[in-house]
């Protein structure tokens, strides 16, 4: 088919670089050629969230990417936040509040977090709901993830839970 | 020198024990069907209907057969070795569909699968899909379930008699008497629209063949990886050792991935044929078409009740919209007939008539959905309960707790047939009722001039229903037991093996807490095996509430007969009675001696060591046992909603809901409290805002998530679940099924805070979803009661 | 749409990294919004927040976390979804957009650019390179407010308001409205009506009959036109009010 380009980039802070059909999907890219499944896939079409990843910092759909859009960038991907031995103090939240089931839609919400932490003050529960509301999860409910997301907002803002 | 007594049991049952599944599933280290890849592996698209019904003049697959990538095109006349998916039934005046794996000389719903195209990958697959052409004659059809039921109408299946494929009647009393001479009657018009389990994971298969062995490994997002094993080794003449089926991690399924899809069939036998793994990953807009649908019931139901509020006799016309083909192995009568049945709900209702037909239509089958057939039931008879109680002038609590089965009625049968076992139906009640404050609420409406709405809802379910009850009526298949094996292996470790699918609900985790309680050890020291077909010769797999009682009885059963043989074999080592042995910690034991011993020493006695045992003693540490329930547990709940409408927009914002419900004894009670929540947040969506919704052709219009809308964590309100635990259900481990009556609830219990909230305007709420799209409609033809506007 | 193959094209130029794009500047004829002003941008662009703070209201309203992080103000023009914020925002302020093709650079109205639902006057080889605000006479108050059917959806019906009151009276009134007609609208008879009329909350009531004139909503899959007409003088209303009060505030 089409030509393939090539891409160098830098994923969960490893040097890559890859040779891609153009209308690659991100996503796509980073399951099948780099083995990176945790990103999943749910609806490819940008409203489940499911494919959340960081570029540059900031949170992306992959499914709303190409992979030729991550040329010279940095990715960051579930995989990246941290290992089962030694998780991340948000994927510990994620545990210790039963804030995930069957899983599948979970690293989305660990990316959005991961990022929300940083940007917004999310001041009560209702700023929580909204700053999520891009992350759809079928089984919990979210209130066990807004409770570890508000967890993990007044250990940042060291105010101590009620 | 140890101190033995200083080994005290610990109890794992009833414990917030951290989930075992969550460290691979927190770090991307899951392992879900689409993740798998296998070399030489080739991926497959489907082309689909885009036709209601129509017949299929032609297939011009010319244009693809030089492209390189394309593997192979399949079309019906390439499966003509695979019979057609029927679902049989026992029940009387059933008529099964023949539903083929590809559709053949007609299609009937858009979706239907129509050609399979096997590539070097799925954008390959898809260019070949774009260049198929397929000519087709459109059909006459009746797109409603009501049309399709009118005399004369166009039959979607021509060898059929007619649309109706299934009808039932339950009766106790004479109710249409009854409610004739009764003093006091209410009555309407239910319906609850189309929806879809809308699991994040889509559906995916994967399979591979082993050709020199002549063995099938089938992955799948499946929850029943034990039908899918016996009926596709069914339809392509494999035995049973011959076909494996594993489900991996799971995506959730909610009722979505319980049944045989075409797909699974095409996967399995082209992996044969092309002798290459064969995937296929469906996208959302196949999921929104062509997974198994729920719901698309009406009901016209009468209730009758004497001047204190106590019903009399309750009857019911159910039309079940059933779509294209009765599902396998549920058959089309689940969700309709389970309407019928559950009508009469949790009540003393001494008369009662049901009437069910279900109705083929050209839309994707139904099938089992989260709750199946009881939120309709519930939606209807609380919502008839509600009017019953504004025609006297009764508060919705006094006349719930009037007419529900109280404790000293226990066993009491409803008119459907169904006995309700003790449990908690009056307790829960109050409890909700004790958690709303009514007054404060009442207050505020009358202060601010808001529109507040509260809404009860109360209803019963039978869950982890044994072998004497089938899951859906007339299904020849059993479904009521469950095998676990558990044992010791040459290490010491234990593993327990079932033939449960968890897809979510934590069966790694609690199956871990019971069977290390039982044995002595610690959960994350149990490795737990499910959704694996080679675990053990039997199984069907997760769905109907059945695991925690089902499999959690087997799993006690399994681990004493096991603990028995671990006690023997230490009684011998140690020189004692068994009965003065015991396990805890990990640790085998007797009290106040210094006879310890762990779990790995016990298996190199056993496995190793052939020198200490005689031969005689050297039991199997290995136990297998069955449990079956015989009928199952009564769970029973109260929901209680409260809703604020702005007057203005009609934007319904759902404040509260509180869940007050009788589970029996708790495994995990945080694994409880997630499966509530997340049962309500699809109620959230049944009574709010999800809906397929189809044109007068029978097009679907809701095929992406941006039309087809679930909650997402902005709708979803506060939720209190509070636990009442009655008598213990007599099962080993006291246990009730509780993982879909968050969806029984929340969905009857919005539609009456909705219909609260608007009392003073008279409007009723007998159609669901309520959007304030549809509250506008209504509110306008009250204003404009000639509908001139 | 590509994932849908709706739309298939053969060559597709990322424009993302063209350095200048997405730059928000002050110029003399007002502000200028780079065509890869990022949604995200635009909200916290101090600037705007000066000059024109509805922008930061409306974009609360526009999806989601990621989705403002990566979608800019021109890919929001040219899919020109009558129900979307910045075709209103454009409309209300009066905004011009800027676009390049082979044959140079021109701009172009919103009444020129948006044609129709998703449908703009572009050429298949022109690019919007950005957008132009023109400033407006202060002291003013903008208001911005919608209903969708749930948080971050496209809305059913949308509205945004500029008001500038003088001597106690409406000098300057823009009402805009989006999701009721083809493409995002402004309510020209209320405009007129109002303007000069006492600056009161009840003047804004007795004018909101006119909201609703010449429009011609359509019946889609989430609201029907009755329903989104009944939303349309309350969002007036509401964003008129709140606009009032800025303006005196």
């Amino acid at each position: 088919m089409s030509d393939r380009t090539h891409i160098t980039l830098t994923v969960n802070g490893e040097p890559f670089e890859a040779y891609v059909e153009p209308r690659l999907l991100a996503a796509d890219f980073l399951r099948d050629e780099m083995g990176l499944t945790g990103t999943h896939v749910g609806c490819e079409h940008g409203v489940c969230g499911a494919c959340t990843i960081t570029l540059d910092g900031v949170s992306a759909r992959s499914c709303l990417m190409l992979a030729v859009q991550l040329d010279g960038g940095d990715v960051r991907t579930v995989e990246g936040l941290g290992t089962t031995r030694e998780m991340h103090r948000i994927q510990q939240a994620f545990r210790e509040h039963h804030a995930l089931q069957c899983g599948f839609c979970t690293p989305g919400f660990l990316m959005t977090v991961g990022e929300i932490l940083d940007t917004l003050p999310l001041r009560d529960d209702g700023e929580i709901r909204d700053a999520l509301s891009g992350n759809i999860c079928r089984c919990t409910g979210y209130d066990h993830i807004v409770k570890a997301v508000r967890a993990l907002v007044n250990e940042r803002d060291g105010v101590s839970d009620p | 020198m140890t101190d033995t007594t200083a080994y005290i049991r610990p109890k794992y049952v009833g414990e917030p024990v951290r989930r075992l599944e969550d460290p691979r599933l927190l770090t991307g280290r899951g392992r879900f069907t689409a993740d798998i890849r296998l070399p030489r592996m080739v991926h497959l698209a489907f082309i689909r209907s885009d036709q209601a019904y129509a017949r299929i003049n032609d297939i011009d697959t010319e244009g693809v057969r030089a492209m390189p990538e394309v593997i192979g095109i399949f079309t019906a006349a390439d499966f003509t070795h695979i019979p057609e998916i029927e679902a049989p039934s026992k029940m009387m005046s059933y008529q099964a569909t023949a539903c083929p794996v590809l559709a053949k000389d007609a299609v009937r719903y858009v979706g239907e699968p129509v050609v399979a195209i096997v590539a070097s990958s799925r954008y390959a697959a898809e260019d070949a899909a774009a260049l198929i052409e397929i000519d087709y004659d459109p059909l006459d059809v009746a797109v409603s379930a009501r049309d399709a039921l009118a005399e004369g109408a166009p039959k979607l299946h021509e060898a059929l008699a007619s649309n109706v494929i299934l009808e039932r009647t339950f009766a106790t009393g004479d109710a249409p008497a009854e409610i004739a001479n009764a003093p006091h009657k209410v009555s309407g018009r239910f319906n609850l629209t189309r929806k879809t389990s809308m699991s994040t994971e889509p559906r995916a298969y994967l399979a591979d063949y082993d050709v020199g062995k002549d063995e099938l490994t089938l992955y799948g997002a499946t929850n029943i990886p034990g039908i899918v094993r016996d009926e596709v080794g069914r339809l392509l003449n494999l035995n049973g050792n011959q076909i494996r089926v594993i489900a991996p991690d799971v995506g959730g399924s909610f009722g979505g991935k319980g049944s045989l899809y075409p797909e699974e069939v095409i996967v399995a036998d082209l992996a044969r044929r092309l002798e290459r793994p064969v995937k296929y990953v469906a996208d959302r807009l196949e999921e929104l078409t062509a997974s198994s649908q729920a719901f698309g019931e009406e009901i016209d139901a009468t209730l009758a009740f004497d001047a204190e509020g106590h019903f009399l006799a309750l009857d019911a016309e159910i039309i079940g919209d059933i779509g294209a083909y009765s599902i396998y192995p549920w058959t089309a009568a689940l969700e309709p007939v389970q309407v019928a049945s559950f009508l009469p709900g949790p009540y003393k209702t001494p008369s009662y008539r049901g009437r069910v037909r279900g109705v083929c239509t050209p839309k994707p089958p139904t099938g089992p959905y989260r709750g199946v057939g009881r939120p309709m039931a519930v939606f209807a008879m609380e919502r008839l309960v509600d009017l019953a109680a504004a025609e006297l002038g009764m508060s919705p609590v006094e006349i719930r707790r009037r007419n529900l089965v109280g404790a000293r009625d226990f066993p009491h049968r409803i008119g459907s047939g169904i006995i309700w076992e003790r449990s908690g139906f009056q307790e829960c009640l109050t409890a909700a009722e004790d958690a709303i404050d009514l007054t404060a609420l009442e207050a505020e409406r009358q202060r601010s001039g808001k529109w507040i709405g509260v809404g009860f809802a109360s209803y019963a379910e039978l869950t982890g229903i044994g072998s004497r009850i089938a899951v859906a009526p007339g299904m020849p298949m059993n479904t009521g037991t469950e095998t676990a094996s558990v044992r010791i292996d040459a290490t010491g470790a234990i593993t327990a093996s079932f033939g449960l699918s968890s897809h979510g609900q934590s069966l790694e985790t609690t199956l871990a807490q019971i069977v290390g309680e039982e044995l002595g050890v610690r959960p994350e020291d149990v490795r737990i095996v499910h959704g694996d077909t080679a675990a053990g010769p039997h199984g069907t797999g997760t769905y109907a509430s059945r695991s925690a009682v089902l499999g959690g009885g087997a799993a006690i059963k399994t681990a004493r007969t096991l603990l028995t043989r671990v006690k023997q074999v230490a009684a011998t080592l140690f020189d004692v009675d068994p009965e003065r042995v015991e396990t805890g910690d990990g640790r085998i034991f007797v009290r106040d001696t210094n006879h310890s011993i762990d779990f790995r020493e016990l298996a190199r006695v056993v496995y190793a060591d052939m020198a200490t045992l005689p031969m005689e003693k050297r039991e199997t540490l290995e136990a297998r046992e069955t449990f079956d329930p015989i009928v199952g547990t009564t769970t029973s709940s109260t929901h209680v909603a409260v809703v604020e409408i702005d007057p203005e927009t009609l934007a319904i914002k759902l404040r509260r809901i509180v869940v007050a419900e009788d589970c029996g004894k708790l495994i995990n009670p945080l694994v409880v409290d997630g499966q509530v929540h997340g049962g309500v947040a699809q109620g959230v969506g049944a009574a709010l805002l999800e809906e397929l919704k189809f044109d007068e052709n029978g097009q679907p219009v809701t095929a992406t998530l941006a039309d087809y809308l679930v909650p997402t964590p902005a709708e979803m309100p506060d939720m209190d679940v509070l636990h009442i635990e009655t008598e213990l259900p007599d099962n080993p481990g006291g246990f009730r099924g509780m993982g879909e009556g968050g969806t029984i609830g929340a969905t009857a219990a919005i539609a009456n805070a909705v219909a609260d909230a608007v009392s003073h305007l008279g409007i009723g709420i007998n159609s669901l979803p309520i959007t304030p799209n549809k509250l506008h409609a209504l509110v306008v033809a009250t204003r404009e009661p000639n509908g001139q506007e | 749409m590509m994932n849908f193959r709706l739309v298939q094209p053969k060559r597709l130029v990322d424009i993302n990294r063209i350095a200048g794009l997405g730059r928000i500047e002050k110029t003399e004829r007002g502000i200028r919004l780079g065509a890869l002003t990022r949604h995200a941008e635009a909200a916290r662009s101090e600037l705007l927040a000066e000059n024109v703070p509805i922008v930061a209201e409306a974009m609360a309203h526009v999806a989601h976390v990621a989705i403002r992080n990566r979608g800019t103000v021109a890919g929001s023009l040219c899919h020109a979804d009558p129900s979307a914020e910045w075709p209103l925002l454009v409309t209300l302020l009066d905004g011009e957009i800027e676009i390049l093709g082979g044959d140079g650079r021109r701009t172009a109205t919103p009444a020129e650019f948006f044609l129709a639902p998703l449908v703009t006057d572009m050429e298949e080889t022109e690019l919007v390179t950005g957008i132009h605000l023109p400033p407006h006479e202060t002291p003013c108050g903008m208001a911005f407010d919608e209903v969708a059917q749930r948080a971050g959806d496209f809305a059913v019906v949308a509205a945004g308001a500029l008001v500038r009151v003088e001597d106690g009276r409406f000098a300057e009134v823009r009402l805009g409205l989006g999701g009721v007609s083809d493409t995002s609208v402004r309510a020209a008879a209320l405009e007129d009506a109002l303007t000069g009329r006492p600056a009161t909350a009840e003047a804004i009531e007795a004018s909101l009959a006119l909201t609703v004139e010449d429009l011609e909503p359509n019946d889609d899959v989430h609201a029907s036109a009755a329903y989104r007409l009944s939303l349309v003088p309350v969002l007036s209303r509401r964003v008129l009010g709140r606009a009032l009060e800025r303006a005196t505030a």
